[in-house]
């Protein structure tokens, strides 16, 4: 935050263009016909890509863009202070300014790729895909470039809606439908703990705005006492591990951590570019944005960081472990996706937040590639995803093959591929991390970590081989056919980026025994703040880097590859077969992936369910409804009918009354009853 | 100019008298002439609202009128306007020509009676909002009851009768208490039936304050409905036309809701203040249980009826909350409550047109046959589960926010706990929406559904757009409210003031919390800026 700021009211245009395009395309889209709506969507893109270009030129020379700051709501009180004031306000630094690269190139790739892919469609359907496509872009923009917490959390919940109204696309498909809404319901658990952390950051500072937070904070330390509001009496670091902690809920949810994971693997339900591009390549990635944007207050709440970078390494380690039983080629890599998200929360949780952001570029990239692959696969399989009825693709799909090799060694992490890069930066900032809360954390996430990274290397390996290597071994695979430049040229884009980000994770040497990597010095001035916080004022990281982790990870990617080559192409072809019929239960508890989704629908959704069901039938129905709405009248008219029995019209019965009261009463005012 | 506003209260009254004129037979006539009433009501309404002068120095009640009524017995013709009133003035005007419209097809018998009925309400809503004295507030309040309980009664579905009663007699009883408390209040010292000459004198003691503010508050309640008090609004919404869902949801349940606002909390404060966290509590009640009703209903206008007993009850707990940003958040979800799930009513009503029938399960898969409706259905779906980009996530973020930053003890639990309705919204609004709109056909009736007819359009539209509109650019009706707002709260800040002093150390209760770090308050840009 070091670097200058100029205004840019046109920064808005980054987000109106593609938002536009989804108008046009979703009111008259379906009467313009096909090209035309790809022409819109894809010419939205393409000026917001270039325009993006031009944002970041200028932040490449060191100056910040922000635009706006009109009001969108704002409630004063009598006294004129508004501690809910919501702008309008745009800002793009280093950190946002490369996730709106990745945005709007992966974003453009993928809208090309998608004018091939889904030809298929009718009208209506392919209008339908590029209006949620565009309005995907135009939310993505407004997580990534808002400037308060509260737009973020605009973005942030239109990118659901996307992705929900994407994964349930083809919605004739009840299940598919199904999947779209508990993507939805997942995610919304999530932005409830956003909530909970952005209103008690309100609380807080009064303001929910990046800039004015990071002022706020300046010179605080954790242990400052609060004075006002719901927490005072509280520290600084204890209020803010509940935000944070409440922040990192959400980020959960978007991006696929324990527990509330479930959701992913089952977006693969939507079209394949759709995976691409919200599920792998940018949307589920928010998370790791918001604790890379907020790292300022993650600093000061060392126990959320433990908690963000424990859970990032279970997370790694059991997608990984569930990764290994799918045979379905997007079940595989969507595991994979939140075994690398959980990478991300690592770098992040452990406090070096440059590798967890520059994992989330490379990976946009690789993981993009891959998917995209998958896509062309499929394509080619007749929509078949199963990897045990392929084999023998590569040569009947050279492009997609290459590509797809590519990116699986990018993933794996094999030198000098750029995923080694950003995945070994965290591990090995991991290691050498000191959480102030919780000591331990960072060598428990770098074994957890390594594991999981020779998962991946095993499994991505094992995709691979069953894919495109040995014989075809179904007659579909063995009359696969390429697919189109339309998405044969994306391919080939994101893998060469795949091999040249490379350069991000470089090595850089100076005078004086300065070290670091490029990206980490580009993205200093963002994470200055945080990393004061962590290591006092003006302080690095301890700079003593060893050299063994990376050659650790090298070693492990490369015995895991090999592996599994020799298990799925080489000498060892039947042990993969011999292991599951000799553990039968646990390869299919693995297949089942954990039954975590029974877990969750018999304690969760059941219980919930069953629940208000009771509710209605004992509280709504009995007691309300039964014993005061219809007791009362029913007390009434049983009051009615006992007295009714002395309003029957029989004078001899009237008489009667008469003269046992009438003896009563004298009884009682002449009688003994008077003493 | 000065008589603009009883102008607009009355002509659909006068609209609905010309309609006797008018033969019986001809269906056309009936429709046409309502129509245009109510759409020349809303006309005249809009010189209201740019009449209106929403400034702090600005009078409290403009377009104020007082004539004597029954001089006699100090009964008053007093009507006038604030913001808030102004707010749901409009809405009424807005929703009416809309229903009027809706119900072209829907309704063919006794058009003339069902016709007049509706005009008849309209005045009696407007009145409500306009009233200025107390027992004028109640004539209206009750003349409400009659064509409501008319529209069940005679329009309604097969249970009809069973609903319409319940409907009439909950709320009778309940107002027949506030209309004690009325009495009462102009009996005692200071007592008036003006309302402001009541409001500014009134000295009521600490526990008959108490009585007088249950007794409104318990008619208001039901209106609303608040929990446990809800269990008339299922029946009535099942049963009523299209029409009268879209009324009921859309404009009378508000009354409760302002019913607090204008009556009960300015009136008596203290009680208010002392009654504050029963209230707050059965609002969060309600927020979750309504919600959870929903979850098991089978019937379209049952879940949507029940989800109007959470979003009501966000509006109370912003109510409660005392603060700025929760008070203006309520009468904001007031609002949008009215348009969202008045079309949410009215697009049930389409369906219900083309397959008579409410059964969610009785749907599925219509989405292809017709995307219009769909497409409407899925954004006003948005709105209620408060979407950002839609005036629902407004009103649900100042009122949670306002909750939050409440000087109520256990504020957060109480935001925190009513939170969770916008996970439970999700569950239920778009488990419907998967259900009647996704997957197959299985149903061959839904084979051949004609999509949205040119008027339905003009009838839906209007609401999607305000529902975009007040999503994006919420801050000219967010305005209007101010003044009534800061005055409410003022007064409560005076009240308490005055409680401190006579009980020394009582915590402040009322306002918007100042931020916990006392440095940010110095930090640049927060006194009053933009952000």
């Amino acid at each position: 935050m070091d670097n200058p700021t100029v205004a840019q009211s046109g920064l808005w245009l980054l987000i109106l263009l593609p938002l536009a395009g989804a108008l046009v395309n979703g009111l008259v889209g379906r009467k313009l016909g096909k090209a035309n709506v790809a022409l819109i969507a894809i010419g939205a893109m393409i000026a917001a890509f270039l325009s993006a270009l031009v944002v970041y030129a200028q932040v490449l020379a060191g100056r910040n863009v922000a635009a706006g700051g009109d009001t969108w709501f704002r409630v004063l009180g009598p006294d004129g202070r508004a501690m809910v004031s919501v702008a309008w306000g745009l800002w793009v630094d280093r950190l946002s300014g490369t996730l709106l690269l990745v945005v709007t190139g992966v974003g453009l790739l993928i809208h090309i790729y998608s004018t091939s892919y889904m030809s298929h469609e009718d009208d209506a359907g392919y209008a339908r895909f590029f209006t949620y496509l565009n309005l995907f872009v135009a939310a993505m923009l407004t997580l990534v470039l808002g400037d308060s917490l509260v737009l973020t959390f605009v973005g942030w919940e239109g990118v659901g809606l996307c992705s929900y109204l994407l994964i349930g696309f083809w919605y004739t498909d009840e299940q598919k439908a199904y999947c779209g809404r508990k993507a939805f319901v997942t995610n919304r658990i999530g932005d409830f703990g956003f909530l909970i952390g952005l209103f008690t950051i309100l609380s807080i500072f009064g303001t929910a705005s990046y800039a004015q937070l990071a002022a706020a904070v300046k010179g605080q330390g954790i242990h400052t006492v609060l004075t006002a509001g719901a927490f005072s009496g509280w520290t600084l670091g204890g209020a803010l591990t509940l935000a944070t902690l409440g922040l990192f809920v959400g980020c959960a949810g978007k991006s696929a951590q324990l527990p509330l994971y479930v959701w992913l693997p089952d977006a693969m339900a939507g079209p394949t570019p759709v995976s691409a591009l919200i599920h792998a390549a940018t949307m589920v990635t928010a998370g790791v944005y918001l604790v890379a944007r907020t790292s300022f207050l993650f600093a000061l709440a060392p126990a959320t960081m433990a908690t963000v970078c424990l859970v990032g390494a279970l997370t790694a380690v059991f997608a990984a472990a569930i990764a290994f039983f799918q045979n379905d080629i997007k079940k595989v890599l969507a595991y994979s996706t939140v075994s690398q998200l959980g990478f991300m929360f690592i770098g992040v949780g452990a406090g070096v937040f440059f590798a967890g952001v520059m994992h989330l570029v490379t990976h946009a990239f690789f993981k993009a590639c891959l998917f995209l692959g998958a896509g062309s696969v499929m394509h080619g399989m007749h929509e078949d995803t199963d990897i045990r009825n392929m084999g023998g693709l590569k040569d009947k799909m050279p492009h997609t093959r290459m590509t797809f090799l590519i990116a699986t060694m990018a993933i794996t992490g094999i030198v000098p591929l750029s995923g080694f890069f950003s995945k070994d930066a965290i591990l090995a900032g991991a290691l050498m991390s000191e959480n102030a809360a919780f000591p331990a954390v960072g060598k428990i996430a770098y074994v957890l970590g390594t594991l999981a990274a020779a998962g991946t290397a095993f499994y991505m390996m094992r995709c691979y081989f069953l894919t495109f290597s040995g014989k075809p071994r179904t007659a579909v695979a063995a009359h696969a056919h390429e697919s189109s430049p339309a998405m044969t040229v994306p391919l080939w884009i994101l893998a060469i980026l795949s091999v040249v980000a490379l350069f991000l994770g470089l090595p850089r040497f100076e005078l004086f025994g300065h070290w670091g990597e490029i990206f980490g010095d580009f993205m200093h001035p963002v994470f200055a703040q945080a990393l004061g916080i962590l290591h006092g004022e003006g302080g690095e990281a301890a700079e003593h880097v060893a050299l063994w982790p990376f050659a650790v990870a090298w070693g492990v990617a490369l015995a895991m590859g090999g592996l599994a080559y020799a298990m799925y192409v080489g000498n060892l072809k039947e042990v993969p077969g011999k292991l599951a019929r000799a553990f039968p239960a646990v390869y299919q508890f693995g297949v089942d992936k954990f039954r975590v989704d029974e877990l969750y629908d018999l304690f969760v959704v059941k219980f919930v369910k069953n629940g208000a069901w009771v509710l209605w039938k004992v509280v709504d129905r009995i007691v309300i409804e039964g014993i005061f709405v219809n007791g009362i009248p029913w007390v009434v008219a049983q009051l009615g009918r006992f007295f009714r029995l002395g309003q029957n019209g029989d004078l001899q019965r009237y008489a009667a009354v008469i003269a046992v009261a009438a003896a009563v009463v004298l009884w009682v005012v002449l009688g003994t009853g008077a003493r | 100019m000065n008589n603009l506003l009883s102008i607009v209260v009355f002509l659909p009254l006068f609209g609905a008298l010309g309609l006797t004129f008018f033969p019986a037979a001809e269906l056309k006539q009936h429709r046409v002439v309502a129509l245009l009433v109510s759409l020349v009501t809303f006309g005249l309404s809009l010189g209201l609202w740019f009449g209106f002068d929403a400034s702090p120095a600005a009078s409290e009640f403009q377009f104020e009128i007082t004539a004597p009524w029954v001089p006699s017995l100090g009964i008053g013709y007093h009507v006038g306007l604030d913001g808030v009133a102004l707010l749901l003035t409009l809405l009424t005007t807005m929703l009416t020509p809309l229903v009027v419209l809706s119900t072209f097809k829907a309704v063919q018998e006794r058009v003339k009676e069902f016709m007049i009925a509706l005009l008849v309400l309209e005045t009696a809503m407007l009145g409500s909002f306009a009233a200025l004295d107390l027992v004028l507030f109640y004539v209206f309040w009750e003349a409400m009851l009659i064509p409501m309980y008319l529209l069940i009664g005679i329009w309604g579905s097969e249970n009809r009768l069973y609903a319409t009663v319940k409907f009439f007699i909950y709320t009778f009883v309940a107002s027949v208490l506030m209309l004690v408390a009325i009495l009462y209040v102009r009996a005692h010292d200071g007592g008036s039936f003006d309302y402001l000459a009541a409001r500014n004198a009134l000295q009521a003691s600490g526990s008959a304050q108490r009585w007088l503010f249950l007794a409104f508050a318990l008619a208001f309640a039901v209106k609303v409905p608040m929990f446990p008090l809800h269990t008339w609004l299922p029946d009535a919404h099942t049963e009523a036309p299209t029409a009268g869902s879209v009324i009921l949801a859309g404009v009378l349940l508000k009354m409760g809701t302002f019913g607090f606002f204008r009556y009960a909390l300015p009136l008596f404060p203290e009680a208010a203040l002392h009654f504050r966290p029963v209230i707050a509590g059965l609002a969060v009640v309600g927020i979750v249980y309504g919600a959870l009703m929903c979850i098991v209903q089978s019937d379209m206008k049952r879940l949507v009826a029940y989800s109007s007993v959470s979003h009501l009850g966000f509006v109370m707990l912003g109510l409660m909350a005392l603060t700025a940003e929760g008070l203006t958040g309520g009468v904001y979800q007031m609002l949008n409550h009215g348009v969202s799930t008045g079309a949410l009513f009215l697009l049930v009503g389409m369906l219900y047109e083309r397959r008579h029938t409410r059964l969610i399960a009785e749907y599925g898969g219509i989405a292809k046959q017709v995307p219009w409706i769909a497409t409407a259905f899925v954004v006003v779906t948005l709105s209620s589960i408060g979407l950002p980009g839609t005036n629902g996530f407004v009103g649900e973020f100042l009122i949670l926010s306002g909750t939050w930053l409440a000087r109520l003890r256990h504020a957060p639990w109480y935001a925190a706990v009513g939170a969770t309705g916008v996970i439970l919204g999700a569950v239920y609004m778009l488990w419907m929406v998967e259900k009647v709109f996704f997957g197959r056909i299985v149903n061959a009736e839904n084979r051949h559904l004609p999509d949205l007819s040119v008027r339905e359009a003009v009838v839906i539209v209007p609401l999607i757009v305000l529902i975009v509109v007040m999503g994006l650019v919420p801050q000219p009706f967010l305005d209007p409210a101010r003044p009534a707002v800061d005055r409410l709260l003022t007064r409560f800040q005076a009240v308490e003031q005055q409680l401190q002093n006579e009980q020394p150390g009582r915590p402040p209760s009322v306002g918007t919390e100042s931020p916990g770090l006392a440095a940010a308050l110095a930090a640049p840009g927060l006194e009053g800026t933009v952000r």
